[in-house]
């Protein structure tokens, strides 16, 4: 009804017409059962039917009489309220319909005396430059309304739910991890626990029963061309709301600069923070501010999208640059499970980024972000690059003391152990480079043990990267002068690796065959050190001459001599081992056990004649006790050990 | 021709064609004022420009280890170093240019507002209104909690005044996005410290251009944070060690000068950018919004039309703004990524020659 243009009929017969239209008009007008718009359709073209109607009756000045009229009673409604405090849409909704009403009837007469062909009519210009004028203070009113309304309504809606970043569990694996046993490490895994309880969550930004009067508002701001006032308003308080919602989070504003100076505890802390906020941010807050834009601006043209695009820039720019900081950065091993973190998050909410910003003027949104989960995807491989160097390249100086488990078997296994909860999204990364990897293992899983789970390519790089260790392994038990110590070393070692892979979820992807293997490994290390330690110390207690009967004294003698200064060599050296694993400790100590006590009771009952001759240092049963103190890690000398066991 | 005559060669026409792209720069047409968005689009071209080639050079067809040994293993990293301040530089600007685009925004409705005949005191009212947002935008003393200067304005015009929160809530955007402490203007000093020209034989060797590179880079961040509004600008240097003797700098020195003589004037008032539209859009504002103050319906007739005549300049600087903003934000994006990757790139030319990496 706004662009009925209403002019001055210039004949008699066009006064017919108007008089039989405004006829017609409140026929229609009886009739029941009019919807409401219908109704108002009639009630506006009444008026500016009576509006031609007065102008027509008389000529110049008299005939404006109706429209000032009409013009005096809006202006009373409106300008009475710019002398009250109290704001419109407090004072109760028949307030607000009333004003608004008023400002229609304004807008109402403003169109209708633009309408009229401009006689150079001095009464016409006043009642029309009134007329702006009042629109002008109704227009301004409405933005303080407006601003009022969203400010008040903009602070009850926080919502409840958001947890604190301080409540998430945020464990930095560093070497501390290594001194972990399993259960903790499990228990410490960093990744985003909430990955799956944070799906699209839509709030009321503002309430419900708000968004009515801002529509209200903002059709009658927008029929009067005042729309770009309410555009300035609405994006000035939603964005400062959504910045504050960001900040809550509390990401840090930090300057690349500073991200890529930054030392790895703090920086995991950050990038945290920001999977978090990433998810609350696109998953809830703009999705519930672009309903909002649609709900309040929707039937305006493109005003909605451009107003989420303001409202939003600022925010999602921090966040995108924060991400591209990262993915310029070196990309240490450590970095690794943090970057997969974003990557998955990223990847997961690109969808909706393309959803959120699907038209024209929020395309570089998306070009960006996916930009940005590429650079992402290069980081998550580069840090897995950069990690197996580390495990091939780790070198040691000195032997591990003890021929314990190392440092290097605990990082790498517990920290692959981790792997297996991004297997998806490593499998997606690593495709294009399953091929070149899978040929460089060299423990081909074929055969009906093989599986979908041990071909994958996450699996063929986590065997490439014990493979990695078991190659360091190797060198790293050349240090050791005593062959025997090597043997225990690598034993220790292998058998740690696998009984990480059967305890854990990293058993699909290595599989029983791969377990096989290893165990079979291990093995052959526990035979070799039997073989290297005691088969000599066997050797001694050898009968020369088989069938003949017992030895000579001195022969005897000689012997046990040989065999107590040999076992008493042994243990001095080999109490200070190490054998972590107590299965693996009492299985060797058994296996020992069998051979040399075996061996030295054979020896001594084979010559029962000297058996009460002092030159038997030791027992059967000295030997079998002593045995037991092999592998605890504590360095003994027999000296001790005698004078304990005489108290 | 053997490669050392070849990289002399390759090195003399890139300092020749800085020359000529700074040259081009200096002397623009009538439209592309100095330091305005067309010209800054020229000016980001131009870095592109120099960036490709001098990448070409220093990078293509290079045995990495010569990169390692001095003085590259020095240079090459303080380069990078630059680089990255450029990045953080980068987004504090393309930060600035959406208070720019806020500007575009409200002169949009003085234009609306103005752009009546005839004109009554509503309207006027209405572009009073917005004006003074304008100007208020626009003299953003871009320092952090600029908020504090917002409210010690006097809103006095209705009864309520303008509603503080609004205007709290725009200007406190230009800092929202940054570190507190970052300062546009430390960072610039930061990217010229140790800038030293190359002499005696290194002067006629690579790490010439890698001087070259390092100055253009220093001026286009320098001229960006110039012109377009930015945390804490309070201390830009207006001054290069540059020597002048160098052939291929002469209009870039030129223009150095003229920006920082600008930049000089303006800094003791106190001023948004250097803009040109800026700088033209506060003139314009400040006599359109006397005029507002001025006018009672019917108003004077030779004010109506001068403040007519304002109108329609506005309407041009808001239509090259429209046309050009939002695309700078994009080129400066672009500016962004070439930095990155051309910081991956030497990086891994570091690495490769085995180097210790920054």
């Amino acid at each position: 009804m706004d662009e009925c243009q209403s002019a001055i009929p210039a004949h008699d017969g066009d006064l017919h017409v108007v008089a039989a239209a405004h006829h017609i008009v409140k026929a229609l007008g009886t009739t029941k059962n009019l919807s409401d718009d219908l109704r108002k359709i009639l009630i506006d073209l009444d008026a500016h039917l009576s509006l031609i109607t007065s102008n027509i009756d008389s000529k110049g000045g008299k005939g404006f009489v109706e429209v000032e009229e009409r013009l005096k009673r809006v202006e009373r409604k409106i300008v009475i309220w710019e002398s009250d405090r109290i704001m419109i849409w407090d004072s109760g909704p028949k307030e607000a319909s009333d004003y608004l009403e008023a400002v229609d009837e304004v807008q109402t007469l403003i169109d209708s005396l633009r309408g009229l062909s401009m006689n150079e009519n001095q009464k016409q210009k006043e009642l029309l430059h009134r007329a702006s004028s009042l629109l002008q203070m109704a227009m301004s009113r409405l933005e303080e309304e407006l601003i009022h309304m969203l400010v008040k309504h903009k602070q009850q809606s926080e919502p409840t739910y958001i947890p604190s970043p301080s409540s998430q569990r945020n464990v930095v694996y560093n070497e501390s991890v290594v001194s972990l046993d399993n259960e903790s490490a499990k228990e410490a895994s960093s990744k985003n626990s909430c990955s799956d309880e944070c799906g699209e969550y839509i709030v009321d930004l503002v309430p419900e029963h708000v968004i009515p009067d801002i529509k209200s508002i903002a059709k009658v701001m927008f029929a009067s061309d005042y729309g770009q006032e309410f555009c300035e308003a609405f994006i000035g308080v939603r964005k400062e709301a959504l910045e504050q919602h960001f900040d809550i989070l509390e990401n840090g504003k930090l300057s690349i600069e500073d991200l890529l100076k930054m030392e790895w505890c703090s920086l995991s802390t950050e990038m945290n923070k920001w999977t978090w906020s990433m998810k609350i941010i696109f998953g809830v807050y703009l999705m519930s501010e672009k309903r909002l834009c649609d709900q309040v601006l929707g039937e305006f043209g493109s005003v909605n999208s451009f107003c989420f695009l303001e409202i939003a820039k600022t925010t999602i720019l921090c966040l995108l640059n924060f991400g591209e900081a990262i993915a310029m950065g070196p990309q240490e091993p450590e970095k690794l499970l943090r970057l997969l973190d974003m990557y998955e998050t990223l990847a997961d909410l690109v969808i909706d980024i393309d959803a959120l910003f699907s038209e024209d003027g929020g395309s570089f949104v998306r070009l960006e972000f996916h930009k940005l989960l590429e650079g992402l995807a290069d980081s998550v491989k580069a840090a897995f690059n950069a990690f197996g160097v580390a495990v091939s390249s780790n070198g040691s100086l000195y032997p591990f003391p003890g021929g314990g488990v190392h440092p290097l078997s605990k990082y790498v296994m517990n920290y692959i152990s981790m792997f297996p909860e991004y297997c998806s999204t490593l499998n997606l990364l690593f495709e294009d480079q399953h091929s070149d990897v899978a040929s460089l293992v060299s423990e081909p899983q074929c055969g009906p043990t093989a599986s979908l789970s041990t071909s994958c390519p996450m699996a063929c790089h986590l065997r490439s990267i014990t493979s990695s260790l078991e190659s360091n392994l190797h060198k790293k038990s050349k240090l050791y002068k005593d062959e025997a110590l090597q043997h225990i070393f690598l034993m220790n070692n292998l058998h740690y690796m696998v009984q990480k892979v059967k305890g854990s979820e990293l058993r699909p992807f290595f599989g029983d065959e791969w377990i096989r293997k290893h165990n079979a490994k291990f093995q052959q290390h526990e035979m070799n050190y039997e073989r290297v330690t005691w088969s000599s110390v066997v050797l001694l207690l050898k009968d020369d001459n088989p069938g003949s009967s017992s030895l000579s004294k001195s022969a005897f003698k000689e012997k046990c001599k040989g065999f107590s200064i040999a076992f008493e060599e042994v243990y001095k050296n080999q109490t200070s081992w190490c054998i972590p694993d107590p299965q693996l400790r009492e299985d060797l100590r058994i296996s020992t056990s069998l051979k040399v006590v075996h061996a030295y009771r054979t020896f001594l009952g084979r010559n029962p004649a000297h058996v009460d001759d002092k030159c038997i240092k030791h027992t059967v049963e000295d030997v079998e006790k002593l045995l037991l103190d092999l592998f605890e890690g504590s360095p003994r000398s027999l000296r001790n050990s005698r004078r304990m066991m005489k108290t | 021709m053997d490669t050392q005559e070849q990289e002399l060669e390759d090195i003399e026409l890139f300092q020749k064609h800085v020359s000529d792209r700074f040259t081009e720069l200096s002397s623009p047409p009538e439209d592309d004022a100095l330091l305005s968005v067309s010209w800054l689009h020229r000016l980001l071209d131009v870095f592109l420009c120099c960036e490709a080639e001098f990448e070409a050079i220093l990078i293509m067809d290079r045995d990495p280890s010569q990169l390692s040994k001095p003085p590259f293993d020095r240079l090459i990293p303080e380069f990078i170093e630059r680089a990255v301040k450029a990045l953080d530089i980068c987004n504090a600007v393309a930060n600035g240019v959406d208070s720019v685009r806020h500007c575009q925004k409200l002169s949009e409705i003085v234009i609306s507002a103005l752009d009546q005949n005839p004109l009554g005191d509503g309207h006027a009212k209405r572009a009073k209104k917005a004006l003074l947002m304008l100007l208020s935008a626009m003299n953003l003393d871009d320092k952090e909690g600029t908020h504090v200067k917002a409210t010690e304005r006097s809103w006095s015009f209705g009864r309520r005044g303008v509603n503080k929160e609004q205007i709290a809530g725009h200007f406190r955007s230009l800092s929202w996005q940054v570190a507190k402490n970052w300062s546009s203007a430390k960072q610039i000093q930061s990217m010229i410290y140790n800038l030293v020209a190359p002499r005696g034989a290194e002067a006629s060797g690579l790490p010439s251009p890698i001087y070259t590179m390092n100055v253009i880079m220093i001026f286009v961040m320098w001229a960006l944070v110039a012109a377009i509004p930015c945390q804490e600008r309070n201390g830009l240097p207006t001054h290069f060690p540059v020597p002048k003797q160098l052939n291929w700098a002469h209009s870039l020195i030129g223009l150095q000068e003229k920006i920082a003589d600008e930049w000089k004037k303006k800094e003791k008032k106190g001023m948004s950018g250097l803009l040109d539209e800026l700088q033209k859009m506060e003139k314009l504002a400040q006599s359109l919004i006397d005029f507002t103050d001025s006018f009672h319906f019917p108003g004077d007739a030779e004010k109506v039309k001068e403040a007519a005549v304002n109108v329609s300049e506005l309407k041009e600087i808001f239509g090259r703004m429209d046309q050009g903003l939002t695309p700078l934000q994009m080129h400066i994006r672009e500016v962004f990524h070439r930095i990155v990757r051309s910081r991956t790139e030497f990086l891994d030319v570091l690495e490769k020659g085995s180097a210790p990496v920054l």
